[in-house]
Protein backbone atom coordinates (compact mmCIF):
# COMPACT_ATOMS: atom_id res chain seq x y z
CA UNK A 1 0.00 0.00 0.00
CA UNK A 2 1.28 3.42 -0.97
CA UNK A 3 1.70 5.51 2.19
CA UNK A 4 -0.11 8.72 3.03
CA UNK A 5 3.24 10.54 2.95
CA UNK A 6 3.95 9.17 -0.55
CA UNK A 7 0.62 10.53 -1.79
CA UNK A 8 1.24 13.91 -0.18
CA UNK A 9 4.73 14.04 -1.67
CA UNK A 10 3.40 13.18 -5.15
CA UNK A 11 0.68 15.82 -4.81
CA UNK A 12 3.35 18.37 -4.00
CA UNK A 13 5.42 17.33 -7.04
CA UNK A 14 2.29 17.47 -9.22
CA UNK A 15 1.14 20.81 -7.77
CA UNK A 16 -2.25 19.49 -6.69
CA UNK A 17 -4.16 20.51 -3.59
CA UNK A 18 -5.91 17.41 -2.22
CA UNK A 19 -8.39 17.05 0.63
CA UNK A 20 -7.64 14.55 3.41
CA UNK A 21 -10.36 12.21 2.22
CA UNK A 22 -8.97 12.31 -1.31
CA UNK A 23 -5.49 11.43 -0.04
CA UNK A 24 -7.01 8.35 1.56
CA UNK A 25 -8.96 7.44 -1.58
CA UNK A 26 -5.87 7.84 -3.75
CA UNK A 27 -3.81 5.63 -1.43
CA UNK A 28 -6.28 2.85 -2.17
CA UNK A 29 -6.77 3.59 -5.92
CA UNK A 30 -3.09 4.08 -6.77
CA UNK A 31 -2.08 0.94 -4.84
CA UNK A 32 -4.78 -1.06 -6.64
CA UNK A 33 -3.75 0.23 -10.06
CA UNK A 34 -0.01 -0.24 -9.37
CA UNK A 35 -0.71 -3.84 -8.41
CA UNK A 36 -2.27 -4.36 -11.85
CA UNK A 37 0.29 -2.45 -13.93
CA UNK A 38 3.09 -4.08 -11.90
CA UNK A 39 2.77 -6.97 -14.41
CA UNK A 40 5.13 -4.99 -16.61
CA UNK A 41 8.00 -5.53 -14.18
CA UNK A 42 8.02 -9.19 -15.27
CA UNK A 43 9.06 -8.14 -18.78
CA UNK A 44 12.54 -9.48 -19.45
CA UNK A 45 13.38 -6.99 -22.20
CA UNK A 46 15.71 -4.18 -21.25
CA UNK A 47 14.33 -0.69 -21.72
CA UNK A 48 17.70 0.60 -22.86
CA UNK A 49 17.75 -1.50 -26.01
CA UNK A 50 14.39 -0.23 -27.22
CA UNK A 51 14.63 2.50 -29.81
CA UNK A 52 11.65 4.83 -30.08
CA UNK A 53 10.24 5.19 -33.56
CA UNK A 54 9.87 8.93 -33.31
CA UNK A 55 12.72 11.40 -33.42
CA UNK A 56 12.72 15.08 -32.74
CA UNK A 57 12.47 17.29 -35.78
CA UNK A 58 14.10 20.72 -35.71
CA UNK A 59 13.07 23.73 -37.73
CA UNK A 60 14.83 26.95 -38.69
CA UNK A 61 14.43 29.70 -36.11
CA UNK A 62 12.68 32.07 -38.49
CA UNK A 63 9.40 34.01 -38.31
CA UNK A 64 6.38 32.02 -39.41
CA UNK A 65 5.31 32.58 -42.98
CA UNK A 66 2.10 34.32 -43.96
CA UNK A 67 -0.73 31.78 -44.08
CA UNK A 68 0.69 29.82 -41.14
CA UNK A 69 -2.20 29.17 -38.72
CA UNK A 70 -0.20 30.70 -35.86
CA UNK A 71 0.31 34.05 -37.60
CA UNK A 72 -1.87 36.94 -36.47
CA UNK A 73 -3.09 35.25 -33.28
CA UNK A 74 -1.18 37.44 -30.81
CA UNK A 75 -4.21 39.41 -29.58
CA UNK A 76 -6.22 36.23 -29.01
CA UNK A 77 -3.39 34.79 -26.90
CA UNK A 78 -2.98 38.00 -24.89
CA UNK A 79 -6.76 38.21 -24.37
CA UNK A 80 -6.70 34.83 -22.58
CA UNK A 81 -4.36 36.05 -19.80
CA UNK A 82 -6.08 35.67 -16.41
CA UNK A 83 -4.78 39.13 -15.35
CA UNK A 84 -3.81 41.53 -18.05
CA UNK A 85 -2.23 44.99 -17.96
CA UNK A 86 -1.91 46.39 -21.45
CA UNK A 87 -0.06 43.66 -23.32
CA UNK A 88 1.51 42.30 -20.15
CA UNK A 89 0.51 39.12 -18.33
CA UNK A 90 0.55 39.99 -14.63
CA UNK A 91 2.06 37.14 -12.62
CA UNK A 92 3.23 36.67 -9.07
CA UNK A 93 6.77 37.69 -8.22
CA UNK A 94 8.86 34.53 -8.48
CA UNK A 95 12.13 35.51 -6.80
CA UNK A 96 11.56 36.66 -3.24
CA UNK A 97 13.79 37.37 -0.25
CA UNK A 98 14.19 34.53 2.21
CA UNK A 99 12.11 35.15 5.26
CA UNK B 1 -35.52 7.76 -44.96
CA UNK B 2 -38.01 10.05 -43.35
CA UNK B 3 -35.80 12.87 -42.10
CA UNK B 4 -32.72 14.46 -43.59
CA UNK B 5 -30.74 14.09 -40.35
CA UNK B 6 -31.05 10.32 -40.67
CA UNK B 7 -29.07 10.28 -43.94
CA UNK B 8 -25.52 9.02 -44.09
CA UNK B 9 -22.89 11.51 -45.28
CA UNK B 10 -22.62 9.64 -48.58
CA UNK B 11 -26.39 9.80 -49.16
CA UNK B 12 -26.61 13.47 -48.14
CA UNK B 13 -23.66 14.41 -50.37
CA UNK B 14 -25.43 12.82 -53.31
CA UNK B 15 -28.65 14.77 -52.63
CA UNK B 16 -26.71 18.00 -52.16
CA UNK B 17 -24.88 17.45 -55.40
CA UNK B 18 -28.16 16.85 -57.24
CA UNK B 19 -29.52 20.00 -55.55
CA UNK B 20 -32.43 17.98 -54.13
CA UNK B 21 -31.65 19.44 -50.70
CA UNK B 22 -29.64 22.35 -49.32
CA UNK B 23 -27.02 22.40 -46.61
CA UNK B 24 -29.26 24.75 -44.61
CA UNK B 25 -32.12 22.22 -44.68
CA UNK B 26 -29.74 19.45 -43.65
CA UNK B 27 -28.31 21.48 -40.79
CA UNK B 28 -31.79 22.53 -39.60
CA UNK B 29 -32.87 18.89 -39.51
CA UNK B 30 -29.92 18.08 -37.22
CA UNK B 31 -30.57 21.15 -35.05
CA UNK B 32 -34.29 20.29 -34.72
CA UNK B 33 -33.48 16.76 -33.58
CA UNK B 34 -30.82 18.16 -31.23
CA UNK B 35 -33.37 20.50 -29.64
CA UNK B 36 -35.60 17.48 -29.00
CA UNK B 37 -33.10 14.96 -27.72
CA UNK B 38 -30.00 16.76 -26.45
CA UNK B 39 -31.53 17.84 -23.12
CA UNK B 40 -31.76 14.12 -22.22
CA UNK B 41 -28.69 12.82 -24.07
CA UNK B 42 -26.24 15.65 -23.19
CA UNK B 43 -24.32 14.80 -26.37
CA UNK B 44 -23.47 18.45 -27.10
CA UNK B 45 -22.00 20.81 -24.50
CA UNK B 46 -22.69 23.70 -26.86
CA UNK B 47 -24.58 24.04 -30.11
CA UNK B 48 -22.94 26.77 -32.20
CA UNK B 49 -25.25 29.70 -32.93
CA UNK B 50 -23.63 30.18 -36.36
CA UNK B 51 -24.30 26.61 -37.59
CA UNK B 52 -27.02 27.74 -39.99
CA UNK B 53 -24.80 30.56 -41.24
CA UNK B 54 -21.99 28.06 -41.91
CA UNK B 55 -24.50 25.96 -43.87
CA UNK B 56 -25.62 29.01 -45.85
CA UNK B 57 -21.95 29.70 -46.66
CA UNK B 58 -21.57 26.12 -47.89
CA UNK B 59 -24.66 26.52 -50.10
CA UNK B 60 -23.16 29.74 -51.49
CA UNK B 61 -19.90 27.94 -52.26
CA UNK B 62 -21.85 25.24 -54.09
CA UNK B 63 -23.81 27.85 -56.04
CA UNK B 64 -20.47 29.18 -57.27
CA UNK B 65 -19.63 25.75 -58.68
CA UNK B 66 -17.70 24.21 -55.82
CA UNK B 67 -18.24 20.54 -55.12
CA UNK B 68 -16.94 17.91 -52.77
CA UNK B 69 -18.31 15.15 -50.56
CA UNK B 70 -18.18 17.15 -47.30
CA UNK B 71 -19.42 20.51 -48.62
CA UNK B 72 -22.43 21.39 -46.44
CA UNK B 73 -22.23 18.24 -44.27
CA UNK B 74 -23.07 18.97 -40.60
CA UNK B 75 -20.66 17.41 -38.10
CA UNK B 76 -20.12 17.37 -34.35
CA UNK B 77 -16.67 18.19 -32.98
CA UNK B 78 -15.32 16.71 -29.76
CA UNK B 79 -14.64 19.39 -27.14
CA UNK B 80 -10.86 18.87 -27.28
CA UNK B 81 -10.48 20.01 -30.91
CA UNK B 82 -9.74 23.71 -31.42
CA UNK B 83 -12.01 25.85 -33.61
CA UNK B 84 -10.77 29.44 -33.78
CA UNK B 85 -13.02 31.84 -31.87
CA UNK B 86 -15.03 29.08 -30.20
CA UNK B 87 -14.95 28.09 -26.55
CA UNK B 88 -13.14 24.77 -26.00
CA UNK B 89 -12.89 23.07 -22.61
CA UNK B 90 -11.96 19.37 -22.90
CA UNK B 91 -15.02 19.07 -20.60
CA UNK B 92 -12.91 20.48 -17.76
CA UNK B 93 -13.46 23.35 -15.34
CA UNK B 94 -9.79 24.30 -15.67
CA UNK B 95 -10.43 25.65 -19.18
CA UNK B 96 -13.34 27.79 -18.00
CA UNK B 97 -13.91 30.62 -20.47
CA UNK B 98 -11.05 29.59 -22.77
CA UNK B 99 -11.52 30.54 -26.43
CA UNK B 100 -9.39 28.80 -29.07
CA UNK B 101 -6.91 31.18 -30.69
CA UNK B 102 -6.39 29.09 -33.82
CA UNK B 103 -7.86 26.20 -35.80
CA UNK B 104 -6.63 22.65 -35.27
CA UNK B 105 -5.29 21.29 -38.55
CA UNK B 106 -8.22 18.86 -38.72
CA UNK B 107 -10.58 21.82 -38.23
CA UNK B 108 -8.88 23.83 -40.98
CA UNK B 109 -9.04 20.88 -43.36
CA UNK B 110 -12.74 20.29 -42.67
CA UNK B 111 -13.47 24.01 -43.11
CA UNK B 112 -11.69 23.90 -46.45
CA UNK B 113 -13.83 20.89 -47.41
CA UNK B 114 -16.92 22.93 -46.47
CA UNK B 115 -18.12 20.94 -43.45
CA UNK B 116 -20.56 22.62 -41.03
CA UNK B 117 -19.67 22.47 -37.32
CA UNK B 118 -22.88 21.98 -35.32
CA UNK B 119 -21.37 22.14 -31.87
CA UNK B 120 -18.85 20.73 -29.43
CA UNK B 121 -19.58 17.27 -28.08
CA UNK B 122 -19.28 16.02 -24.52
CA UNK B 123 -16.40 13.81 -23.41
CA UNK B 124 -14.61 12.51 -20.36
CA UNK B 125 -12.54 15.37 -18.94
CA UNK B 126 -9.30 15.59 -20.96
CA UNK B 127 -10.40 12.32 -22.62
CA UNK B 128 -9.71 10.45 -19.37
CA UNK B 129 -12.32 7.74 -19.34
CA UNK B 130 -14.42 5.20 -21.19
CA UNK B 131 -17.94 6.40 -20.36
CA UNK B 132 -18.15 10.29 -20.43
CA UNK B 133 -18.98 10.04 -16.72
CA UNK B 134 -15.78 11.97 -16.01
CA UNK B 135 -17.07 15.08 -17.81
CA UNK B 136 -17.24 18.13 -15.56
CA UNK B 137 -20.60 18.84 -17.22
CA UNK B 138 -22.44 15.58 -16.55
CA UNK B 139 -22.42 12.30 -18.49
CA UNK B 140 -23.83 11.75 -21.96
CA UNK B 141 -26.43 9.03 -22.34
CA UNK B 142 -26.55 6.11 -24.76
CA UNK B 143 -29.32 6.75 -27.33
CA UNK B 144 -30.23 3.04 -27.31
CA UNK B 145 -30.90 3.17 -23.54
CA UNK B 146 -30.54 6.41 -21.62
CA UNK B 147 -29.78 4.47 -18.43
CA UNK B 148 -26.53 3.34 -20.06
CA UNK B 149 -23.25 5.01 -20.91
CA UNK B 150 -22.45 5.87 -24.53
CA UNK B 151 -18.81 4.87 -23.96
CA UNK B 152 -15.97 7.30 -24.00
CA UNK B 153 -14.11 9.36 -24.06
CA UNK B 154 -15.69 10.49 -27.37
CA UNK B 155 -19.13 9.55 -26.01
CA UNK B 156 -20.83 12.83 -26.95
CA UNK B 157 -19.71 12.41 -30.55
CA UNK B 158 -20.91 8.79 -30.62
CA UNK B 159 -24.28 9.61 -29.04
CA UNK B 160 -24.80 12.56 -31.43
CA UNK B 161 -24.18 10.40 -34.50
CA UNK B 162 -26.17 7.39 -33.26
CA UNK B 163 -29.17 9.61 -32.39
CA UNK B 164 -28.90 11.45 -35.73
CA UNK B 165 -28.05 14.80 -34.12
CA UNK B 166 -25.20 15.01 -36.64
CA UNK B 167 -24.33 13.16 -39.84
CA UNK B 168 -20.88 12.36 -38.47
CA UNK B 169 -18.44 13.60 -35.87
CA UNK B 170 -14.78 13.87 -35.02
CA UNK B 171 -13.38 12.27 -31.92
CA UNK B 172 -9.95 11.52 -30.56
CA UNK B 173 -8.58 8.12 -29.57
CA UNK B 174 -5.75 7.58 -27.08
CA UNK B 175 -6.67 4.08 -25.88
CA UNK B 176 -9.97 3.35 -27.62
CA UNK B 177 -11.85 6.62 -27.17
CA UNK B 178 -13.30 6.53 -30.69
CA UNK B 179 -13.75 2.75 -31.13
CA UNK B 180 -15.27 1.82 -27.76
CA UNK B 181 -18.09 4.45 -27.89
CA UNK B 182 -18.68 3.54 -31.56
CA UNK B 183 -19.14 -0.08 -30.43
CA UNK B 184 -21.49 0.88 -27.57
CA UNK B 185 -23.60 3.19 -29.79
CA UNK B 186 -23.76 0.95 -32.87
CA UNK B 187 -21.78 3.14 -35.27
CA UNK B 188 -18.41 3.11 -37.06
CA UNK B 189 -15.28 4.56 -35.43
CA UNK B 190 -11.78 4.83 -36.93
CA UNK B 191 -8.47 5.34 -35.12
CA UNK B 192 -6.01 6.18 -37.92
CA UNK B 193 -2.34 5.17 -38.09
CA UNK B 194 -0.30 7.23 -35.62
CA UNK B 195 0.86 10.25 -37.61
CA UNK B 196 -1.68 9.89 -40.42
CA UNK B 197 -3.67 12.82 -39.01
CA UNK B 198 -2.05 15.95 -37.56
CA UNK B 199 -2.36 16.46 -33.82
CA UNK B 200 -1.93 20.24 -34.03
CA UNK B 201 -4.77 21.87 -32.14
CA UNK B 202 -5.94 18.78 -30.27
CA UNK B 203 -5.77 19.21 -26.50
CA UNK B 204 -3.05 16.64 -25.80
CA UNK B 205 -3.58 13.64 -23.55
CA UNK B 206 -0.91 11.04 -24.37
CA UNK B 207 1.14 12.50 -27.19
CA UNK B 208 2.67 9.23 -28.39
CA UNK B 209 -0.83 7.65 -28.50
CA UNK B 210 -3.34 10.37 -29.55
CA UNK B 211 -5.02 10.41 -32.97
CA UNK B 212 -8.14 12.19 -34.20
CA UNK B 213 -10.60 10.28 -36.34
CA UNK B 214 -14.21 9.97 -37.52
CA UNK B 215 -17.33 8.51 -35.89
CA UNK B 216 -19.90 7.85 -38.60
CA UNK B 217 -22.96 5.83 -39.56
CA UNK B 218 -21.15 3.88 -42.31
CA UNK B 219 -17.64 2.76 -43.23
CA UNK B 220 -17.82 4.75 -46.49
CA UNK B 221 -18.52 7.90 -44.43
CA UNK B 222 -15.50 7.23 -42.19
CA UNK B 223 -13.37 6.90 -45.30
CA UNK B 224 -14.63 10.27 -46.63
CA UNK B 225 -13.74 12.09 -43.41
CA UNK B 226 -10.41 10.30 -43.06
CA UNK B 227 -9.43 11.31 -46.60
CA UNK B 228 -10.28 14.93 -45.77
CA UNK B 229 -8.24 15.15 -42.54
CA UNK B 230 -5.15 13.01 -43.22
CA UNK B 231 -1.75 14.18 -44.33
CA UNK B 232 1.63 15.59 -43.32
CA UNK B 233 1.56 18.83 -41.35
CA UNK B 234 4.70 20.92 -40.90
CA UNK B 235 3.36 21.91 -37.47
CA UNK B 236 3.19 18.31 -36.19
CA UNK B 237 6.59 16.69 -36.59
CA UNK B 238 5.11 13.23 -35.92
CA UNK B 239 2.70 13.50 -38.86
CA UNK B 240 3.52 11.44 -41.93
CA UNK B 241 3.02 11.65 -45.66
CA UNK B 242 0.18 9.43 -46.48
CA UNK B 243 -0.52 7.76 -49.76
CA UNK B 244 -3.48 5.43 -50.03
CA UNK B 245 -2.35 1.85 -50.49
CA UNK B 246 -4.25 -0.47 -52.78
CA UNK B 247 -5.51 -3.28 -50.64
CA UNK B 248 -7.57 -6.40 -51.11
CA UNK B 249 -7.47 -8.02 -47.67
CA UNK B 250 -8.19 -11.75 -47.72
CA UNK B 251 -6.73 -13.23 -44.55
CA UNK B 252 -7.96 -12.39 -41.05
CA UNK B 253 -6.00 -13.39 -37.94
CA UNK B 254 -7.83 -13.89 -34.64
CA UNK B 255 -5.89 -13.87 -31.34
CA UNK B 256 -8.31 -16.31 -29.68
CA UNK B 257 -5.98 -16.78 -26.71
CA UNK B 258 -7.01 -13.26 -25.61
CA UNK B 259 -10.73 -14.06 -25.72
CA UNK B 260 -10.80 -16.94 -23.24
CA UNK B 261 -11.83 -14.91 -20.20
CA UNK B 262 -13.58 -11.62 -19.47
CA UNK B 263 -15.71 -11.42 -22.63
CA UNK B 264 -19.49 -11.74 -22.47
CA UNK B 265 -20.54 -15.06 -24.09
CA UNK B 266 -23.08 -13.43 -26.42
CA UNK B 267 -20.45 -10.91 -27.59
CA UNK B 268 -18.23 -13.87 -28.50
CA UNK B 269 -21.15 -15.53 -30.31
CA UNK B 270 -21.76 -12.40 -32.40
CA UNK B 271 -18.04 -12.18 -33.09
CA UNK B 272 -17.83 -15.79 -34.30
CA UNK B 273 -21.00 -15.34 -36.38
CA UNK B 274 -19.46 -12.25 -38.01
CA UNK B 275 -16.28 -14.17 -38.83
CA UNK B 276 -18.39 -16.94 -40.34
CA UNK B 277 -20.22 -14.37 -42.46
CA UNK B 278 -16.89 -12.93 -43.61
CA UNK B 279 -15.73 -16.46 -44.52
CA UNK B 280 -18.82 -16.75 -46.70
CA UNK B 281 -17.67 -13.51 -48.38
CA UNK B 282 -14.38 -15.20 -49.27
CA UNK B 283 -12.18 -14.25 -46.32
CA UNK B 284 -9.85 -16.79 -44.75
CA UNK B 285 -9.84 -16.81 -40.92
CA UNK B 286 -6.85 -18.18 -39.00
CA UNK B 287 -5.70 -18.20 -35.36
CA UNK B 288 -2.74 -16.01 -34.47
CA UNK B 289 -0.72 -15.50 -31.29
CA UNK B 290 0.24 -12.13 -29.83
CA UNK B 291 2.21 -13.33 -26.78
CA UNK B 292 2.61 -9.87 -25.18
CA UNK B 293 -0.91 -8.59 -25.88
CA UNK B 294 -2.11 -9.73 -22.46
CA UNK B 295 0.17 -7.06 -21.02
CA UNK B 296 -1.15 -4.26 -23.25
CA UNK B 297 -3.53 -2.69 -20.74
CA UNK B 298 -0.89 -2.68 -17.99
CA UNK B 299 1.65 -1.13 -20.37
CA UNK B 300 -0.92 1.47 -21.43
CA UNK B 301 -1.76 2.42 -17.84
CA UNK B 302 1.91 3.21 -17.23
CA UNK B 303 2.73 5.08 -20.44
CA UNK B 304 -0.52 7.03 -20.76
CA UNK B 305 -0.58 8.53 -17.23
CA UNK B 306 3.12 9.36 -17.55
CA UNK B 307 2.35 11.40 -20.68
CA UNK B 308 -0.82 12.83 -19.09
CA UNK B 309 1.10 14.12 -16.08
CA UNK B 310 3.55 15.88 -18.42
CA UNK B 311 0.90 17.25 -20.81
CA UNK B 312 -1.38 18.54 -18.05
CA UNK B 313 1.49 20.40 -16.39
CA UNK B 314 0.71 23.30 -18.75
CA UNK B 315 -2.58 24.04 -16.98
CA UNK B 316 -1.15 26.24 -14.26
CA UNK B 317 -3.53 29.22 -14.14
CA UNK B 318 -0.81 31.56 -15.39
CA UNK B 319 -1.60 31.98 -19.08
CA UNK B 320 -5.25 31.02 -19.62
CA UNK B 321 -8.25 29.31 -18.10
CA UNK B 322 -9.08 29.00 -14.41
CA UNK B 323 -6.72 30.98 -12.15
CA UNK B 324 -7.13 30.59 -8.39
CA UNK B 325 -4.93 32.51 -5.96
CA UNK B 326 -3.33 31.43 -2.69
CA UNK B 327 -0.64 33.02 -0.52
CA UNK B 328 2.31 31.75 -2.58
CA UNK B 329 3.14 30.69 -6.11
CA UNK B 330 2.95 27.04 -5.04
CA UNK B 331 -0.53 27.62 -3.65
CA UNK B 332 -1.62 29.43 -6.82
CA UNK B 333 -0.71 26.31 -8.82
CA UNK B 334 -2.10 23.83 -6.29
CA UNK B 335 -5.40 25.64 -5.82
CA UNK B 336 -5.91 26.15 -9.55
CA UNK B 337 -5.09 22.55 -10.40
CA UNK B 338 -6.74 21.04 -7.32
CA UNK B 339 -10.04 22.78 -8.10
CA UNK B 340 -9.80 22.81 -11.91
CA UNK B 341 -9.10 19.12 -12.54
CA UNK B 342 -11.74 16.50 -11.75
CA UNK B 343 -11.05 13.32 -9.74
CA UNK B 344 -9.97 11.11 -12.66
CA UNK B 345 -7.59 13.73 -14.10
CA UNK B 346 -6.06 14.16 -10.64
CA UNK B 347 -5.78 10.36 -10.26
CA UNK B 348 -3.97 10.03 -13.59
CA UNK B 349 -1.64 12.95 -12.89
CA UNK B 350 -0.74 11.33 -9.55
CA UNK B 351 -0.23 7.91 -11.15
CA UNK B 352 1.93 9.42 -13.91
CA UNK B 353 3.97 11.37 -11.40
CA UNK B 354 4.50 8.13 -9.46
CA UNK B 355 5.69 6.01 -12.40
CA UNK B 356 8.06 8.74 -13.54
CA UNK B 357 9.48 9.51 -10.11
CA UNK B 358 13.01 8.64 -9.13
CA UNK B 359 13.30 5.07 -7.87
CA UNK B 360 10.23 3.81 -9.75
CA UNK B 361 11.03 4.98 -13.29
CA UNK B 362 12.93 1.84 -14.37
CA UNK B 363 10.46 -0.60 -12.82
CA UNK B 364 7.40 1.00 -14.43
CA UNK B 365 8.05 3.43 -17.29
CA UNK B 366 11.25 1.73 -18.44
CA UNK B 367 9.70 -1.74 -18.45
CA UNK B 368 6.49 -0.48 -20.07
CA UNK B 369 8.46 1.16 -22.88
CA UNK B 370 10.35 -2.08 -23.49
CA UNK B 371 7.10 -4.11 -23.46
CA UNK B 372 5.54 -1.61 -25.87
CA UNK B 373 8.35 -2.20 -28.37
CA UNK B 374 7.94 -5.97 -27.98
CA UNK B 375 4.22 -5.67 -28.61
CA UNK B 376 4.80 -3.48 -31.63
CA UNK B 377 7.21 -6.03 -33.11
CA UNK B 378 4.70 -8.83 -32.51
CA UNK B 379 1.86 -6.95 -34.21
CA UNK B 380 4.06 -6.00 -37.16
CA UNK B 381 5.15 -9.62 -37.52
CA UNK B 382 1.57 -10.94 -37.23
CA UNK B 383 0.47 -8.55 -39.97
CA UNK B 384 3.10 -9.98 -42.29
CA UNK B 385 1.19 -13.29 -42.14
CA UNK B 386 -2.37 -11.93 -42.22
CA UNK B 387 -3.97 -8.79 -43.69
CA UNK B 388 -6.08 -7.94 -40.64
CA UNK B 389 -6.39 -8.78 -36.97
CA UNK B 390 -9.96 -9.11 -35.68
CA UNK B 391 -11.40 -9.07 -32.16
CA UNK B 392 -14.48 -7.71 -30.39
CA UNK B 393 -14.10 -3.93 -29.92
CA UNK B 394 -15.13 -4.24 -26.26
CA UNK B 395 -15.75 -7.21 -23.94
CA UNK B 396 -19.35 -6.14 -23.18
CA UNK B 397 -22.16 -4.00 -24.60
CA UNK B 398 -22.66 -0.54 -23.00
CA UNK B 399 -22.70 -0.84 -19.19
CA UNK B 400 -25.21 1.07 -17.08
CA UNK B 401 -24.28 4.55 -15.92
CA UNK B 402 -22.60 4.35 -12.52
CA UNK B 403 -21.86 0.64 -12.88
CA UNK B 404 -18.09 1.17 -13.17
CA UNK B 405 -17.54 4.49 -11.41
CA UNK B 406 -16.52 3.06 -8.03
CA UNK B 407 -13.66 0.99 -9.37
CA UNK B 408 -11.22 2.76 -11.73
CA UNK B 409 -9.65 -0.51 -12.79
CA UNK B 410 -13.02 -2.03 -13.81
CA UNK B 411 -13.55 1.04 -16.03
CA UNK B 412 -10.06 0.69 -17.50
CA UNK B 413 -10.78 -2.93 -18.48
CA UNK B 414 -13.37 -1.75 -21.04
CA UNK B 415 -10.36 -0.71 -23.15
CA UNK B 416 -8.65 -4.10 -23.03
CA UNK B 417 -8.99 -4.73 -26.80
CA UNK B 418 -8.45 -1.19 -28.05
CA UNK B 419 -5.26 0.02 -26.31
CA UNK B 420 -2.93 -2.21 -28.34
CA UNK B 421 -3.43 -0.22 -31.57
CA UNK B 422 -2.51 3.01 -29.76
CA UNK B 423 0.62 1.48 -28.25
CA UNK B 424 1.75 0.08 -31.60
CA UNK B 425 0.52 2.95 -33.81
CA UNK B 426 -1.55 0.67 -36.08
CA UNK B 427 -4.84 1.84 -37.62
CA UNK B 428 -7.99 0.17 -36.25
CA UNK B 429 -11.71 0.46 -36.91
CA UNK B 430 -14.81 -0.60 -35.00
CA UNK B 431 -17.73 -1.69 -37.18
CA UNK B 432 -21.15 -2.81 -35.85
CA UNK B 433 -21.46 -6.61 -35.78
CA UNK B 434 -25.07 -6.82 -34.58
CA UNK B 435 -26.81 -6.61 -31.25
CA UNK B 436 -27.02 -8.59 -28.03
CA UNK B 437 -30.03 -8.94 -25.73
CA UNK B 438 -30.17 -7.45 -22.27
CA UNK B 439 -33.08 -7.26 -19.84
CA UNK B 440 -34.71 -4.02 -18.81
CA UNK B 441 -34.09 -2.03 -21.97
CA UNK B 442 -36.58 0.59 -23.15
CA UNK B 443 -39.17 -0.58 -25.67
CA UNK B 444 -37.63 1.26 -28.62
CA UNK B 445 -34.36 -0.64 -28.19
CA UNK B 446 -36.28 -3.93 -28.36
CA UNK B 447 -34.01 -5.45 -25.67
CA UNK B 448 -31.06 -5.07 -28.01
CA UNK B 449 -27.75 -3.30 -27.51
CA UNK B 450 -25.16 -2.87 -30.27
CA UNK B 451 -21.67 -4.35 -30.28
CA UNK B 452 -18.70 -3.72 -32.53
CA UNK B 453 -16.00 -5.77 -34.20
CA UNK B 454 -12.52 -4.30 -34.42
CA UNK B 455 -10.16 -4.76 -37.34
CA UNK B 456 -6.50 -3.75 -37.02
CA UNK B 457 -4.30 -3.36 -40.12
CA UNK B 458 -0.64 -2.70 -40.90
CA UNK B 459 0.67 0.85 -40.46
CA UNK B 460 -0.68 3.07 -43.22
CA UNK B 461 -3.11 0.47 -44.52
CA UNK B 462 -6.44 2.12 -43.57
CA UNK B 463 -7.64 0.92 -46.96
CA UNK B 464 -7.71 -2.69 -45.72
CA UNK B 465 -9.95 -1.57 -42.83
CA UNK B 466 -12.38 0.15 -45.19
CA UNK B 467 -12.59 -2.84 -47.56
CA UNK B 468 -13.16 -5.39 -44.78
CA UNK B 469 -15.42 -2.98 -42.86
CA UNK B 470 -17.69 -2.63 -45.88
CA UNK B 471 -17.75 -6.41 -46.28
CA UNK B 472 -18.85 -6.76 -42.65
CA UNK B 473 -21.52 -4.07 -43.15
CA UNK B 474 -22.90 -6.04 -46.07
CA UNK B 475 -23.41 -9.06 -43.83
CA UNK B 476 -25.87 -6.99 -41.75
CA UNK B 477 -25.79 -5.64 -38.24
CA UNK B 478 -25.20 -1.97 -39.01
CA UNK B 479 -27.38 0.64 -37.36
CA UNK B 480 -28.80 1.53 -40.77
CA UNK B 481 -30.64 -1.80 -40.93
CA UNK B 482 -32.24 -1.49 -37.50
CA UNK B 483 -33.01 2.18 -37.71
Amino acid sequence: MVSKEDIQNLAELARLELSDSEVEGLQKDISHILEYVGQVSAVSADAKISVPENRNVMREDTPRAEGDPMVGKREAVVAAFPKREGDYNVVRKIIQKDE
Amino acid sequence: MSSLNQLSITEAADKLQKKEISAVELTRACLDETAKRNPALNAYLEVFDDAEQQAADADARRAKGENGPLLGIPLGMKDNILIEGKHVSAASNILEGYVASYDATVTAKLKQAGAVFLGRTNMDEFAHGSSTENSAFGPSKNPHDEARMPGGSSGGSAAAVAAHLALGALGTDTGGSIREPASFCGIVGLKPTYGAVSRLGLIAMGSSLDQAGPLTKTVADAELIFNAIKGKDSLDSTSIDFSVQKSMPKKIGVPRHLLKTGVDPDILEKFEASLAALKAEGYEVVDIELPSAGLALAVYYVIMPAEVSANLARFDGVRYGLSNKGVSLWEDYAKTRGAGFGPEARRRIMLGTYVLSSGYYDAYYGKATAAREMLRAEVVQALEGVDLIANPSAPTPAPKLGEKTNDPLAMYLLDIFTVTANLTGNPAISVPMGTVEREGLPAQAGKHLPAGLQFTAAHGNEQALFVAGKALEKTGGTMRSNG
